[in-house]
């Protein structure tokens, strides 16, 4: 990798740990509303810089918050390493395969999804056994999923906009 | 755009699951509390009793009153389970314990068992 | 642009399939009670269509209402009341059924040393459970000498059951509900239905799982109920096994303090004190049935044993209200918090 994309990645991983570190300390009164903000920072990687530098930063993100809090290998880290790896991967895919199709909101809620469903299989084959007890959470899952994603969507495609904007006063078609 | 074509389809298909979820489990007849996975209480919901387990996290306290279920007391890290209150159909899940707490009826008849040896 | 077309409906789809199908194509649970053989018989079974259970469920219904009719001890016109009329007389013609659940009764009777034995009849029938009669010591004396699985005797080439002693009775009471429940199983087998239970009032015969992948639950009914609530001491998780409970609560009176149950030591006359409450777990409802009582009558230490030689499981519910349990139990038996 280029020394420049390097560069890139450490500060990008840096501000989505910072993203995920302001998360935990909003207070949640609703539990299960994880924000996800960090994702954000993983949707305007893949459209900016590709979706390479997207898994790294999620990976790096991941892992280094799972060290910070002492929770590495733990179960928690399972759930949010499989569900970070399918979003991205599976927003990667989407993105390298339908081009412009969806935009960064689209893409968002992709990720969003995916990462409940991966959470949503491993917690039903690690801890909950029971086929019923699943499919009766999912659809709220996958509800706040939907609607944190399309806020952090949202939030990324201002970013997205802003960046390019800075980069040379026009927007620009992605890659 | 495609984006809220996507939006909109989950939206609608979650809110619908939710509903659809609601009404597709029968009434609760019994209260089975899973222990890392494996059914290890099987108690009927008409009668009131608290139950105390141990986890990895600690002590925990079931409460079934009134046909209802609740985690009254947890010591996992985010005590979700506690602050889901009191459900008469549905799941409850420790997922720092691995206790899952299903209140349904299934094929179980009264009491929680499908026959009773006398 | 087709790709994209495709996926949102089939997403929703998918969705809507998994949340609709709780419980899997495997059939659904259908269950129904009739009176038979003088008790509460209930049939489960598990089966894609209504009018298959239907069918199987009548056809187990009259199976265990013929074979009730063969060995009711209160009909004139049953194979086991010509037995009893031809003791100490002739031999007398049965058919096979009645054969082999009498030959099973004899080779639990040899495997308990007599703590079950068959001809009890004389003895049992001088007690009224209802009309709390109790007969003398006297009288359960004189009876004694009757009650001996050892002057029965079985010919199998030519189908036939005599009763060596004028005055011997047998009484199949012990046997028969549990062999009645594998008689209606194997007629719902060969209805084609994979899983079920049938219950002969408390003895139970399961197999199959449901259709969730479980195994069938059932409790097991504490001897010592005081309300709606504790009816329950414990519940087990059985598949393709049976198991039968004999407790002291079933058929008593208390006379003077004390209590007076059904379950009578076949070498004294007199009801067994050592246990509450006994079940057997194994995989014919013939055996759980009979050996419920035998262990019942030898109490928690010569029971073990019994249960261990013959490979057998149970839970034993001693006087003092201890609860023994056969170590092949283990991750099946859930007991209730209570106890």
């Amino acid at each position: 990798m280029q020394l420049q994309d390097k560069y890139r990645v450490a500060l990008l991983s840096a501000y989505a740990l910072a993203l995920y570190g302001f998360e935990a300390l909003l207070p949640t009164p609703i539990p299960w509303l994880r924000l996800g903000l960090a994702n954000i920072i993983t949707v305007v990687a893949l459209m900016l810089y590709g979706f390479r530098t997207a898994m790294m930063v999620t990976l790096i993100r991941i892992i280094l918050a799972s060290i910070f809090t002492g929770t590495f290998l733990g179960p928690a880290f399972m759930l949010s390493f499989s569900g970070g790896v399918l979003s991205t991967a599976a927003m990667g895919a989407v993105f390298l395969l339908t081009r412009n199709l969806f935009g960064p909101v689209g893409l968002s809620i992709i990720g969003a999804l995916f990462h409940n469903l991966a959470q949503l299989t491993l917690a039903y084959f690690l801890f909950i056994q029971r086929i019923e007890a699943v499919l009766i959470i999912s659809p709220v899952i996958i509800l706040i999923g939907t609607l944190t994603g399309l806020t952090n969507g949202v939030i990324s495609e201002l970013l997205i906009r802003n960046i390019l904007k800075k980069k040379d006063g026009t927007l620009q078609n992605v890659h | 755009m495609a984006d809220r074509l996507l939006f909109l389809v989950l939206l609608i298909g979650s809110v619908a699951g939710i509903f659809i979820a609601r009404d597709a489990l029968p009434q609760a007849t019994g209260v089975v509390i899973d222990v890392a996975g494996k059914p290890a209480y099987n108690f009927p919901i008409d009668v009131n009793r608290t139950v105390t387990l141990h986890g990895p996290y600690g002590k925990m306290v079931v409460e079934i009153r009134d046909r209802k279920v609740r985690m009254k007391e947890a010591h996992c890290p985010n005590l979700l389970c506690v602050k889901e209150g009191w459900i008469s159909k549905g799941v409850i899940v420790c997922l720092p314990n691995k206790v899952v707490i299903t209140v349904g009826g299934g094929t179980a008849g009264p009491k929680g068992v499908d026959a009773i040896t006398r | 642009m087709n790709r994209k077309r495709l996926f949102f409906p089939a997403l929703f789809c998918l969705s809507v399939v998994l949340l609709s199908s709780c419980s899997g194509g495997n059939g659904s649970v259908y269950r129904q009670s009739k009176a038979l053989m003088d008790t509460y018989v209930t049939v489960t079974v598990v089966s894609p269509s209504k009018d298959k259970a239907e069918r199987a469920v009548q056809d187990a219904f009259s199976t265990i209402e013929r074979f009730g009719d063969l060995i009711n001890f209160f009909s004139d016109r049953s194979e086991l009341s010509k037995i009893n009329r031809n003791a100490g007389i002739a031999p007398v013609k049965v058919s096979a059924p009645t054969l082999d659940v009498v030959e099973k009764s004899l080779y639990v009777a040899r495997e308990s040393e007599g703590a079950f034995d068959p001809t009890i009849g004389p003895e049992i029938h001088m007690w009224d459970f209802h009309k709390k009669i109790k007969p003398s010591d006297s009288d359960i004396r004189e009876k004694l000498p009757l009650v001996d699985y050892r002057n029965v005797v079985v010919d199998k080439k030519n189908s036939t059951v005599f009763l060596k002693k004028k005055g011997m009775m047998l009484d199949l009471g012990g046997i028969a509900k549990g062999y009645g429940a594998d008689l209606a199983v194997g007629a719902l087998k060969r209805d084609g239905i994979r899983a079920g239970i049938v219950a002969v009032a408390g003895d139970i015969k399961t197999f199959g799982l449901k259709p969730d992948g479980s195994p069938w639950n059932v409790g097991i009914e504490n001897p010592r109920q005081k309300n709606a609530s504790d009816e329950i001491m414990a519940t087990i998780r059985l598949s393709d096994e049976a198991i039968s409970t004999s407790g002291d609560y079933q058929r008593f009176f208390i006379l003077d303090g004390r209590r007076y149950h059904h379950l009578l030591d076949p070498k004294t006359g007199h009801p067994a004190m050592f246990c509450r409450s006994v079940s057997v777990i194994t995989d014919k409802g013939v055996f759980t049935d009979s050996l419920a009582t035998a262990v019942f009558i030898l109490g928690p230490e010569r029971g073990m044993k019994l249960l261990q030689k013959l490979g057998m499981n149970g839970v034993i519910v001693d006087a003092k209200g201890n609860i023994h349990i056969t170590p092949g139990l283990k991750g099946k038996l859930t007991i209730e918090k209570d106890h």
